[in-house]
């Protein structure tokens, strides 16, 4: 079967997921937490869709009325130097 | 979920589930495991994942150390790998008072045969080189010490107890403990009421508000921790550290993240789970004061967790004496995760044969009538702010 990567953060794949809700991580936060999805460095923002359609679907629930894992700050990953000072040092560096 | 079990969990976090396979492996199979959310939804699944004995008192260095022997083959008696790392574990002495409270606490470490040392601020530079020099002055290394992946430690003994024939039982809420005539005789849930002469109250955060069904006030408050995780970095940090100068903890997990968590100076009296920027901030502050090479080091997540505790700081092991068949494993006060594998056989031995093993003796509820009180002073964040 050919790879289709779901979590880029983590290069989960279909399969992965498929295989961690038939081992009974069938609830979003466990199997988040089993696999990893939502937990690399894009915190969901590139996985979502992709995760809980398959899950959706795995587990015969309509999307819509899915929870979706709890969201936590910060909206993006910053640098502990900026909050640790104050100072957006990193800004020329990158622009953000 | 049946209708009547020998005994009923109530709360579905390590404590509970270890209590629950050491019951089943002892021969108590009709247990039941009653969690009103996911399992390990509470501090189970958001603690620090540090693993040590290295404590002051006699009494926990016994129960700590009794967990610590049973980290070292967890995973293969569980069949699950709980990612027990043991890299050791540094207790960071930062001011000369310190490293005198650390020389003190190493002789009763050495005596009940804890493997500890003490170390300068050359060998913490050398077990911990990108540490910032200007805040080491030695500390305490626990060569046998270190950490465990927390959310592995929940599935695994959540698994290896229904292979027992535990029922855990997710998404099933606890609204009364039935009592007649002092006795326990049952448990009312959201899915249905449970005939059952023994109750384990293990709910973590909310042992006090369960304590309450049955009219038994306990002495616990809800207590509140944050912690952030990093991006994955390159590896700079082996050991589990601690740094009881800046209330704070922290690893690099296996998959290179650092994570870590600290108490504020000033905590605000919120017990809810949202984070607050205060707290990351201060986390912050401290992680690259510790570590400079931090600061680019980019804050990916920040979560809250609770716990309760006790005046003391010291878990409740054991039966309340006002309900006959009403049993605590509660207020571990953040340190449940690791106390785990020792509190779920010890508890497990106390139900089964009905007397409290040595090592939580000294834990008994009764000791907040008798006076007979634990000083422990090398908890983490113990500069103690009143929460609640």
């Amino acid at each position: 079967m050919s790879k289709k990567i779901v979590c880029y953060c983590q290069d989960l794949t279909e399969v992965d997921l498929i295989r961690a809700i038939e081992e009974g991580y069938d609830h979003i936060e466990t199997l988040k937490r089993f696999t990893g999805a939502f937990m690399g460095p894009c915190q969901g923002k590139m996985c979502a869709a992709n995760v809980l359609k398959l899950f959706a679907h795995k587990t015969g629930q309509s999307i819509e009325n899915l929870r979706v894992p709890t969201m936590r700050p910060p909206v993006e990953p910053i640098p502990l130097g900026w909050l640790a000072t104050g100072i957006d040092r990193g800004k020329d560096e990158e622009e953000i | 979920m049946k209708k009547k079990y020998d005994v009923v969990i109530i709360g579905g976090g390590v404590q509970g589930l270890s209590l629950a396979y050491n019951l089943a492996r002892s021969g108590l199979h009709r247990v039941a495991v009653l969690e009103k959310s996911y399992i390990g939804s509470g501090a189970s699944g958001r603690n620090g994942e540090m693993i040590r004995s290295a404590f002051a008192s006699e009494e926990w260095i016994r129960l700590f150390n009794k967990s610590l022997r049973i980290w070292e083959t967890l995973s293969g008696e569980l069949d699950f790998n709980v990612m027990f790392t043991r890299h050791g574990y540094l207790i960071l002495a930062s001011t000369s008072e310190e490293m005198a409270a650390c020389q003190n606490n190493i002789k009763r470490q050495n005596e009940l045969g804890i493997g500890t040392r003490l170390v300068d601020a050359e060998e913490v530079i050398n077990l911990i080189p990108a540490l910032n020099r200007q805040v080491v002055t030695g500390g305490i290394f626990q060569s046998d010490g270190g950490f465990a992946r927390h959310d592995a430690v929940v599935w695994a003994y959540a698994r290896a107890a229904r292979r027992l024939k535990v029922d855990i039982c997710p998404f099933t809420e606890v609204i009364d403990i039935v009592v007649k005539s002092g006795k326990v005789l049952g448990v009312k849930t959201t899915q249905g009421d449970i005939e059952t002469r023994t109750v384990v109250n293990a709910a973590g955060a909310y042992a006090r508000r369960v304590a309450g069904m049955v009219g038994v006030e306990l002495p616990l408050e809800i207590y509140r921790l944050e912690m952030i995780v990093t991006e994955p970095l390159k590896p700079f940090l082996r050991v589990a550290l601690s740094s009881p100068h800046m209330m704070g903890y922290m690893h690099q997990t296996t998959r290179g993240e650092f994570a870590g968590g600290a108490k504020p100076e000033n905590l605000s009296p919120y017990t809810g789970l949202k984070s607050t920027l205060v707290a990351a901030q201060d986390m912050a502050r401290k992680f690259v004061l510790l570590f400079p090479g931090l600061y680019g080091a980019r804050l990916m997540r920040q979560w809250a967790g609770v716990v309760s505790k006790t005046p003391d700081r010291g878990p409740l092991l054991g039966a309340v004496e006002e309900v006959e068949g009403y049993i605590l494993s509660a207020g571990w006060g953040g340190y449940g995760f690791m106390g785990s594998p020792a509190g779920g056989k010890l508890m497990a031995e106390l139900i089964i044969n009905g007397e409290a093993p040595a090592e939580i003796r000294p834990f008994s509820p009764k000791r907040f009538k008798t006076g007979e009180l634990i000083t422990e002073s090398t908890i983490i964040g113990l500069a103690e702010i009143n929460v609640q």
